[in-house]
This record gives structure tokens, sequence and C-alpha cells, in this order.
């Protein structure tokens, strides 16, 4: 069928597919990264020594600063991971070391973790902004506040009902970032530093302040971590509780004891994968920025989720601490500071503020790295292709969405709200898939051959055999600590075993009903595609001229703008290069992808579809397959490389056109020089309209009457003396340099006063300049543009810059 | 308590102490690199 399409290879039949192999990815600050994780793992503070104090008693502070001791070291064998694998998440490293089918429950697990995340993190921001609400209630109450027929209606203090608020709300903000992720708005690291920079100043004032009350009111002291101060629930002894129900456990258990202790606190490190996901976006020089990120990752949690543990005990009195703030400890440390309680009251509000952006956002990071995760193993054939059929407006994969948001929701509603039962059943998915990367790691230290930047220290050497003792103590603590778990969580165990089985089998049955149709779908793919694998986007792979056409293509049913390309161009004269880019967030850049991964079942169908379009015209079209991070960014950075002079789009189901031009122009801004200019042609379905934007500096479209005011200009100035050899541009210069000048000065008022008065204000955003600073003439739009053949320009089809 | 249960408590125990002080280990030396990365002696972008 595309036998016209093969001018390299004439004794091919197959349609030659340029897939990039690198993704082309925005590189973010180790800054920037470390915020990204740290509002993961950062969330776990508002709730983790709660949850702990439940299970160990009084003296559990002491094992949160243990765990976030012990994150340090777990820190390290991501680092190391990372090191080997630029996209080292727990899938990859697992799979390489241990194979496909511990790669599947280490996979399990991680979904379970993932698919927690959302709602404690929902459910705790609930709780926050609930536990506020009444006392502010109770405050105002005290007050006089509160009107007497609000109080009759009540009967009493009005009081919402905690634990069904929090089921609310977490609902609502996981239905909020479905909504969201189904649209696929993109992640952005900008907006997870601005929420550690708020966060970072709440700690700083939580810190500060807990010293000035403990330096005024005295502390309550924390009970050392030794056998005899635990004083487990029963509800975490799991199974054991049922065995030796009556017997003294401290004495019975004695060391064994501060291993059920730890394991009740570990999910206070939960986040950690998330270095894995961020690494490959980290900007130059990787490693050191890895560890510079994991420094300060390492140290933030460790002040923020471990010396908050002590405070809240310290400063917040035994009878209110479980019973009233146990789910929103940090709430409960702002109302027991010195000082005014209507300054506590605001600080607390500030705290769930705070509360509300980072755990709200753990859910988005839930939902996004689920989907990260579940598309990967759908790309390698674990899933059945069904689950990745994009949504036909957003082009998003909304079944895999869907699934993830509908469990999370489960989860929520069965909860009841309750962070104890969640933060149980949490720590499952936390603990055992730090325990399988460790040891895929280990397996690794003598299994892989390849490069690896960085080891966990120390490692001796034995007969000339490198013994890897830090990472094999990692792995055993983690390890003793899951074992341990499985038996003192049984709310854990049964949930995790049960979910972690169910997903374990969806893939292994999938994949089993997906080989006989991958192997067909492979052989089709063979028969008539070439892939041709390359790093980097080039012309010459390409085999195309500079100057050619570069059209983006998403959806196989919205081709209307390849069309109009086609009918438009000479492709003897002018190539065009059809690209598709496979968009990955941050949770699926973790993830290794093969050239047949990024070539998968739908961009056969999608360039199938494209080469049938072409060849309806007689043309030839090259193609281009492109993993990415950013579609703004990749769309840029392919037009420089590939030297396009257009770039021609179809209409967005999310943005007006105008947005869209505004968001390519930002990404122009954004890349390194060299650069060069080109036209954006945004096409519209009846493929009649067409915008049309410069993209970079250029030339402005002017109106007649400028020109002829230029020119009067011009015949008048080159009659006076000694200006005879002025030239037109000479004015515009003069008239420029005098308008900055004035802008600049004390008539910037008046200016932009007369141009708000002629109806002239720049309504559209700049595309490209200055760096966004000023006013920029609109972008020039030309619609319709007229068809070949019917006195249209014939090639090239756009306008030149 | 069995003495299977018995068995098993202290292979955990013995996993959790030995891998604790070799967690303790992992901390030092990681911590020390640590300060060096911070200040900027670290240049080892590949081993």
């Amino acid at each position: 069928m595309a036998s016209s399409f093969q001018p390299e290879s004439p004794t091919s039949k197959r349609v030659r597919i340029v897939v990039a192999t690198s993704v082309m990815l925005t590189f973010i600050s180790y800054w920037r990264a470390a915020a990204i994780v740290l509002n993961d793992l950062g969330s776990s503070a508002f709730y983790a020594a709660g949850i702990a104090e439940q299970a160990v008693g009084k003296s559990a502070p002491w094992f949160i600063v243990g765990v976030m001791l012990f994150s340090f070291t777990v820190r390290a064998v991501y680092v190391e991971s990372c090191s080997m694998f630029v996209r080292g998440g727990v899938y990859r490293v697992v799979k390489e070391a241990l194979g496909g089918t511990l790669a599947k429950i280490s996979v399990s697990a991680l979904m379970f973790d993932y698919i927690l995340t959302g709602p404690i993190s929902g459910v705790s921001a609930g709780q926050y902004i609930a536990g506020l609400i009444n006392d502010v209630f109770i405050t105002a109450d005290t007050h006089g506040w509160i009107p007497q027929a609000v109080h009759s209606l009540f009967h009493g203090t009005p009081r919402f009902n905690v634990n069904g608020t929090a089921v609310a709300f977490g609902v609502a903000v996981t239905l909020y970032y479905w909504w969201q992720n189904t649209k696929g708005i993109q992640e952005s690291s900008e907006k997870a530093l601005r929420v550690m920079q708020i966060t970072t100043v709440m700690v700083v004032m939580l810190l500060a302040w807990s010293a000035l009350t403990l330096a005024k009111n005295g502390y309550q002291p924390v009970p050392l971590p030794t056998p005899q101060n635990l004083h487990f629930s029963p509800e975490s002894l799991g199974f054991l509780r049922h065995s030796y129900a009556d017997q003294d456990l401290a004495r019975l258990f004695g060391f064994f004891g501060i291993l059920i202790a730890f394991g009740h606190s570990v999910l206070a490190m939960s986040g950690e994968e998330s270095l894995a996901q961020v690494n490959r976006e980290l900007a130059h020089p990787k490693l050191k920025n890895l560890k510079r990120a994991a420094i300060i990752i390492a140290i933030y949690s460790f002040v923020f989720t471990g010396l908050t543990a002590l405070l809240f005990v310290m400063i917040i009195p035994d009878s209110v601490r479980v019973p009233i703030y146990k789910d929103n400890l940090v709430a409960g440390l702002a109302m027991y500071m010195w000082g005014p309680q209507l300054l506590r009251l605001a600080f607390r509000a500030f705290v769930v503020v705070v509360g509300f952006l980072i755990l709200s956002g753990a859910v988005n990071t839930a939902i996004i790295g689920s989907n990260g995760v579940l598309n990967r193993v759908s790309e390698d054939g674990v899933l059945t292709d069904w689950f990745r059929q994009p949504h036909p407006r957003f082009g998003t994969t909304y079944r895999i969405i869907n699934l993830i948001v509908l469990l999370q929701l489960f989860t929520i509603l069965a909860s009841r709200g309750n962070v104890y039962v969640l933060g149980e059943a949490y720590a499952f998915g936390v603990i055992w898939s730090f325990t399988f990367n460790s040891l895929a790691m280990l397996v690794l230290r003598f299994k892989y051959k390849g490069e690896r930047g960085w080891k966990v220290p120390p490692n001796f050497r034995i007969a000339g055999r490198e013994i890897p003792v830090g990472l094999a103590s990692v792995f055993l603590v983690l390890l003793s600590i899951a074992i341990v778990n499985l038996f003192t969580k049984s709310i854990a165990t049964v949930a995790g075993v049960s979910f972690a089985s169910v997903f374990f089998l969806i893939f292994t049955v999938s994949e089993r009903v997906n080989r006989p149709k991958h192997a067909l779908a492979e052989q089709q793919m063979k028969e008539h595609f070439q892939l041709l694998q390359s790093d980097t986007v080039e012309r010459s792979g390409l085999g195309i001229r500079q100057g050619n056409v570069l059209v983006t293509v998403r959806d196989y049913n919205t081709m209307g703008h390849l069309k109009w390309v086609l009918e438009r161009t000479e492709t003897k004269e002018q190539d065009i290069v059809v690209m598709s880019a496979r968009i990955s967030q941050f949770g699926a850049a973790a993830y290794a992808l093969s050239t047949e991964q990024i070539f998968s079942d739908y961009e056969q169908r999608l360039f199938t579809r494209a080469v049938s379009v072409a060849e309806s015209f007689g043309k030839h079209v090259s193609l281009l397959v492109v993993p990415a991070r950013d579609i703004w960014s990749v769309i840029v950075q392919t037009a420089m490389n590939l030297e396009s002079s257009a770039v021609v789009t179809g209409v967005s189901s999310k943005m007006t056109p105008q947005e869209q031009a505004f968001e390519l122009g930002r990404a122009w801004e954004a890349i390194e020089e060299p650069k060069r200019q080109f036209v954006l042609q945004i096409v519209h379905p009846d493929l009649k309209t067409v915008d049309t934007f410069h993209i970079g500096p250029h030339t402005p479209a002017m109106k007649t009457e400028d020109v002829h005011l230029v020119h009067r200009l011009w015949l008048n100035i080159t009659r006076e003396p000694g200006l005879g050899s002025l030239h037109h541009h000479d004015i515009l210069t003069e008239a420029l340099t005098r308008f900055a000048r004035d802008y600049a000065g004390r008539d910037r008022e008046d200016i932009l006063k007369e141009l708000h008065k002629t109806g002239k204000t720049v309504t559209t955003r700049r595309l490209g300049g200055n760096g966004g600073r000023g006013s920029e003439p609109p972008a020039s739009k030309e619609k319709p543009v007229p068809k070949k053949g019917d006195g249209g320009p014939n090639s090239p089809p756009v306008v030149s810059p | 308590m069995s003495v299977f249960v018995t068995v098993a408590i202290r292979v955990l125990e013995a996993m959790f102490f030995i891998g604790g002080i070799g967690a303790t280990l992992v901390l030092i030396l990681t911590g020390i690199e640590d300060i060096e990365t911070l200040l900027g002696a670290d240049d080892s972008e590949h081993h």
C-alpha cells in the first residue's frame, strides 16, 4: 500500500518511520526536582505521626525520626538505581533483575501504593478542613458570635461530621483531578516549587513558634523507644492479637516490638519512588543534581516529618492529642502554641491551606503516577490495548484514568474517612515496592555489567568479589519490616494481597490474551513499516530538505489539517513531515520505552491513516514519532532540528488557536540559541479558516495607511537640508526609538490610554521576541487561505516568516 | 509460642539488627558524601 513512499529504499515495500528514542524533555533544576518529590513525600507529615501514635503509643515520634533517618539509606538505593537506568523506576529495575513475573508483582504493590496515596491525601486534607471549621465554630460560640437560631438548629455549637466531610472532600478532590487528567493538563514543576515555598514558610514558622512555646511553656517528655514504652493498640497487632491477646505484649515481644513499631511508622517515608520518576527530567550534570535533589529531599522531610512528630508530643497535651487531633496533628500543634488564641487560629488556617495544597497535589501525583505505570505495562503487552485507547476529544488514556479513579473513590468510600485505616493499608504498598526495588538492586550488583554512576557504600572486596554490604543491609531492614507488617497490619495484608493478586491476575491474563494479537500486530507492523531508531531528530535521518512543513497529528479521526497541507504543497519542492508526539508525564518518564513501545498499536493505526491520506493525494510524506514530556517543547524543538519553515496543526479541543500559539511561542522562548523563526498555521475543521501566527521575532504586517504615513514622513524629512540620503527604515528606527523612550518614561500612561482609545490594545499575547515583557503587535492572522488552483499560493502553502 | 514462631521472630530480629548496623554505616558514609556534594567537592559525574 505504501510503495510510493519509499524513495530511499526501492527494494523495500515498507514505509520508513523515524522513531526518536530520546524523550524531548524540558530539563529542570534540582530544586524543582526536589519540590516535585517533596510534594509527595512531605504530604505524609500531615498524617504519619498520628497513625503511628495510635498504633504504638506515645514513643511513636522516635520511630518516625528513625524511619526518616532510614529514608536517607532508601534514597541512596534509588540514587544508585537512577545512576544505572536513567528511567530507573521499580518496574524497570525489577524486570531487569528478577524477570517479568516479579516485575508484575512489584508493579501490583506499587499500584496499591499509588491507589492509596490519593485517598489518604484527600481524606487527610478533608480532616484538616473539617477540624478547622469545627474549631472556628467553637471559638465563635465562646465569643457569642453564633446566632441563637443557628445554635438551636444544631442543638448547640454547629459542628460538621469530620469523617463525613473528609470523605466528601476526598471524593471532590479526586473527581477534580480525574477531570484534569482526562483533559490532559500538564503537571508543572513551577507549581510544585511554589507549593514547597509556601510549605517552607509554614515549616519555618512552625519550628520557630514551637521553639518559643517550648521556652515559655516547657514540654512533655517523649518516652524513649524501648519495649517497655510501647503500647500497642489491638488493631496494631493485626493477626498477632488473636494469638497473644492476654499477655504482656511488650515483655513478650521485646526487641521484636521495636520492629513492629518501626513497621507502623514506615509510611512516613512514602514518596521516595517519585525520585526515580523525576530523575529523567534533571538537568546536566545529572548525577550530581540527582544527589543534590536527594539531599534536599532527605533533610527537608527529616525536619518536617521527623522533628514535627516530636513536637506534637512535646507540645500538644495528652488529653487532646490522640482523642481530638490524631488526624490533624499539625493543626493541633498550631492550636497549642504560646500566644493569643486568634493568632493561633489564624496560623491553623494557614496550616490547613498549606495542607490542602500539598495533600491535594499528592492526589494528582497519585493519578499521574498510576496512569504512567499502567501505560508502561500496557505498552509492554501486559494490559490489553483497550485500556490505552485515547479519549476521542482529549487524546488521554482515559480508560486507565477512569479505572484508577474508580478504585480510589471506592477506597475513600470504604474507608469512611478513617485516616488510620487508610494509613495501615497504604504502608503495604510502600514497604513492598521499596523491598522489591532494593532486592532487585542487590541482584543487579552481581548481574548488571553496564555503567553505574554511583554505588551505595560500603562495599568490600573479598577474594576479588565485591560484597555490597550497604545495599544488603538496607534490603535486610526493609525485608524484615515487610514480613513483620504482613502479620501486624492485617488490614494492609488482606487489602494489599487481594489488590495485588487481582492486579497480578489481570496482568497475567491480559498478557496471555494479548500475546497472539501482539504477535500479529508486530507482524503487520514489520510488513508495512520500517522503524528507524534514532537518538535525536535530524533532517538527515529523515532525508528531507530545509524549509519543510511539519504537520502534527494525534487522532486518526482528525486528519483534516494534513489534507489541507497536502492540497497546497508541491512535495517536489517542499517536504512534508508528519509527526506524532508520544507524551509521557512525570510518572511515565521513569520507564524506559523501546522503539516498539514508542511506535505502538495506536501509532501504527495513526500512521496507516496518515499514509493513506497522503497516498490519496499521490504525495510523499515523511513520518516521525517523538517521545516527549511537553507537547509544545517537542514541536518547537523538532521544527528547529528539521529547519522547518512552517508547523501545521489542527484546532485543539482544549484551547483556542491564540492559546495554542501562545504556548508554542513560550516554548520557542525557552529553547536555547541558535533558533529560527517559523510560521504556525492552525487549520479549523471546516478546512477554510486558518489562523496564522509568526513564531519568533518577525517583521510585522503593516497597514497600507501606515506605509503611506512612513512614505509621507520620508518625503518631508528628505527635503530638509543634509537628510536627502535618508531611507524609510531610518524613519521607522527614529520613530520606534522615540516611542520606546516615551513608553519607558512618564508618557507610558498616555500611550496606553491612547491605544485603548483607538481600540488597538494588544489582546494577543506575544509569541516571541523580547521575553514577554512588553506589548507586541498581534500575531498576524490570515483567513481563509485559498486553495491551490483558486488563486492561492502553490508552494509553500504557508506565509513566509 | 511455638518453636517455629520463636525462631522466625529471632531471625527477623537478627535481620533487622544486622541490617540496622549496616544501614547506620550507609547513613554515615552517604552523609559525608552529601556534605562534600553540598560543598561542591564531588565532581564524580562518571566513575
